[in-house]
Parts: structure tokens; sequence; C-alpha cells
């Protein structure tokens, strides 16, 4: 029987700061001490960054096996291109995430994903939104996710449903018209209003 | 041109979801190289996305955070750009916006490569830590990376998908499958190379993680083989004694 190592091989490398000396830095100086190499400082990147991609992945993919094998890529992109990272450009988290996304998307638009993606939405949507896991997040998650939910809240429910629809369903925003059966015109505008009033709810700087 | 560029505008909010489908996002990144004001909301809005995600945190499988940091040690980090970068320089003549989108979907294209390859590394890790076949994890990365390897993919009778690589100079291919129904300990699924002197075994499928096996390498392939997968009694068979849940000619 084939059985998985446990054990944990060691990741000490000449160069690489204790992992410790990592917990406290932002995101950005992680990404810089990550593109030299930093392997400590990448799992401290892990750390702050897997919950979120692979909790927005498994909401649009749904299959819990590629949302895995996805976010395992995002993660290993992050890795390989870390020196490509512009702070002029966004925040850490906003680049991290709009790789993750995309990469969510283009399985998603292709058609084995999307066969077995319907599958798996009904036993899913039974489970609710996020799923059953929602006990073990971190406190900071819980409140990022309360101040998500408050926010939403705020919005039109056509507003409300184009977002969603169109961030954690995956659908583009024809698909998005079609679904709420109004004009595509209207759903350009309500993603854009509803963004413009969660950036705002949520006092998004950027 | 203004109603047409203020219609364009209102897309920034579908952009910043990828909620374009690919006509109109073309058009609007070509709109976007000359429209600063489209790029400074679009960065509001990538921020506020981001906050989404964050709102729908889920801890992964724990084993995925030890398969991640293995495989950033067998994976080459691209060097940081050194070319003068056209900071802040929102207008763009258009014959150069245009000349770079070719290089922008050569980058897109290689980068895609480069993950999925970055996902069979993951898997061709998990493989070595669980057999401690080194050997053969090499063999999987040298056809993966082979110049004429092809890659192809087909549904399985009976539910799951099973993915070959296959280069035919090296005679060498990688399968996995994923999400194969699960078997008995009594059983096992059996790859066999079917050419035209009958069929012979290529392996015993490795039993599956996560819904997926970790890639098994076929040695001596030949031109005129086709993959075939059966259920055999636990250990394989010589012969295929059921009927194939799939059989594939190699990718082209």
């Amino acid at each position: 029987m084939v059985r998985m190592e446990t054990s944990r091989t060691s990741r000490e490398r000449l160069g690489d700061a204790p992992a410790e000396e990592h917990e406290g830095e932002d995101l950005g100086r992680l990404l810089s001490a990550v593109a030299r190499g930093d392997h400590q400082a990448f799992e401290t990147v892990y750390t702050r960054l897997a919950g979120p991609i692979y909790g927005m992945v498994r909401q649009v993919l749904r299959d819990a096996a590629q949302s895995e094998e996805v976010a395992q890529e995002v993660l290993l992109e992050i890795w390989r291109t870390a020196s490509r990272y512009d702070s002029a450009k966004g925040s850490p988290a906003a680049w991290a995430l709009t790789i993750a996304h995309r990469r969510a998307i283009d399985r998603v638009r292709s058609e084995t994903a999307c066969a077995r993606r319907e599958q798996d939405t009904a036993a899913d949507d039974a489970a609710g939104m996020t799923g059953g896991d929602v006990v073990a997040d971190t406190v900071a998650a819980s409140l990022d996710q309360q101040r998500v939910r408050r926010c939403l809240d705020g919005l039109s429910s056509l507003q409300r449903e184009s977002v969603t629809l169109a961030y954690y369903g995956g659908y583009s925003y024809p698909q998005v018209a079609a679904l709420l059966g109004v004009a595509l015109g209207t759903v350009k505008t309500r993603i854009r209003d509803g963004l413009i009033r969660m950036r705002d709810c949520m006092e998004v700087s950027w | 041109m203004s109603i047409l560029h203020s219609d364009l505008h209102l897309l920034t909010g579908a952009y910043a979801l990828d909620a374009l489908e690919p006509a109109e996002l073309d058009a609007f990144e070509r709109h976007l190289t000359s429209c600063g004001s489209c790029e400074i909301e679009i960065r509001g809005l990538r921020e506020t996305a981001a906050r989404l995600a964050f709102g729908v945190s889920l801890p992964p499988p724990p084993a995925m955070q030890q398969r991640v940091l293995d495989a950033t040690y067998q994976i080459r980090q691209l060097p940081p750009l050194t070319s003068p970068h056209p900071h802040g320089q929102h207008v763009l003549p258009e014959r150069l916006a245009r000349l770079r989108r070719p290089r922008f979907g050569i980058a897109v294209a290689a980068s895609l490569a480069v993950a999925s390859l970055a996902t069979v590394i993951v898997l061709g890790i998990a493989q070595v830590r669980a057999t401690h076949r080194l050997d053969s994890a090499r063999s999987v990365a040298a056809v993966l990376a082979a110049p004429d390897a092809r890659t192809g993919s087909r549904p399985a009778n009976g539910g799951g998908t099973v993915s070959v690589t296959v280069s035919r100079t090296q005679g060498e291919a990688v399968v996995t499958a994923i999400d194969l129904p699960p078997l008995p300990s009594a059983e096992v699924y059996q790859l066999w190379l079917m050419g035209p002197a009958g069929a012979r075994s290529a392996g015993l499928l490795p039993s599956a993680q996560h819904g997926r096996t970790a890639p098994l390498l076929a040695t001596g392939v030949s031109n005129s083989d086709r993959f075939g997968i059966t259920v055999e009694p636990a250990g394989g068979t010589t012969r295929p004694t059921t009927a194939p849940l799939i059989v594939m000619p190699l990718p082209t």
C-alpha cells in the first residue's frame, strides 16, 4: 500500500531568515524576500494567502480536488513570479488574488470543468455558501467574513447578485445577465456600482 | 467616440471581476492603454475583489502546504524586469500597444504551461515521497519537459478523467487520472499499451489522493499504441480480463 510520508523535510537553507523573523512583516516586504529565494518568507506568505486563495477558488470551482490543484498552481506562481510584483499597481493581496481568480476562471471556462462543477453544485449548495469548515477559520478570517457580508447586505439585490455571480460564481457578465433575466447594460452598471459601494463600505485604500 | 468611451468605461467593474468575454476584453484592454482614470478605478475595484476572497477564506487541505513548499525547491524563479518600465505612462501609442498584445498572449500561454507543469511536479514529488522512486520522478519530469511532449485527456466510462502526456522520441508517457470511481481493496486499475500485437501491461495506477492518482510512467510506447485502462484483481494481470473503461490513442 502506498503511504504518504509525513515527515517534514528540512527547509533550512543558506540565506533564509528564521521563520519567526517574518511573522509581523507586511506582504510587500515578504514578497521582495520571496523574490530573492527566501523559502521561510514564502512560508509566511503561504499562511497569509492560502486560505483566501483556496476559499475563493473553491467558491468558483466547487470541486475540492480541482480547487486544491488550482490553489497549488497559484501559490507556486506567486513563488515563481514574486519579482514581478509591482507595488505601484496594487497591494500584494490584490496581485495574488487576481492571479488566483483568473486561474479559477480559466479552469471554469474549459468544458470538462463546467460539467463537473454542475454535478457538484447541488451538494455544495446544501452545505451552505462557505462549506462546513467555517468553524476552523481563524478569527481574522471571520472578521473579514462579517465585514464582507455586512457590506454585501448594503447593496441592492441586483447589485449583490451581479457582483457575487460574477466573482464567486465565475460567470461572465453576459452570463450573469442571462441568469438574472436583465439587460446586458444593466448588469454592466450594477457590477460597477455594486463594487464601488463595496469599496467604500469596506474602506478599501488603494 | 466619447459615447463609445464612456460605455467602455462602465466595464471597469466587470473587468476587475474577470467577467468580460474575450472579444470585449480585447477592446477594453485596448481602451485601457489610453484611459488613466479607468486604470485608477480598476486598481480600487481589484482591491475590493480581493476582500471578497478574504470573506470566503477556507483552510486548505493540510497536506497542501508541505507539497507546495517542497515544490518551490524544484521551480526556478523569474528574474526581475530590468528594462525601463512604462511607469505612470498611461498613454501608449496605439501601434506600440498592438505590438505588445501578442507578446502578452505568449507570456500568458507560457505561464500557464509552467503552471500545469508545476502541478505535475507537485504530484511527482508526492509520488517520490510515497515510494522513494527518485528515478521515476526524474523520468516523469523528462517526459513532461520533452520538446515533443503532447498532452490529451478523456473522460472514462463510469466517471473520471484520464490524462496522458507522451513523448514519442523518448517512447515514454505519463498517465494520471482524476476522480475514477474508488475500487475495493481487492481490485486495481491497470494501464495497458494496446498495439497491433495485443495488449501489454504498462503498470498499475497508484491509489488516488484527493481523487487524483500520482503520475504513472509508461515506457516502451510506440506510435501505433493506444492506451487502455481496465479493472483487475490486486497485483494486476498479464492480460486484460475486463472491458476497458477507456481506450485512447496517443495525443497529437
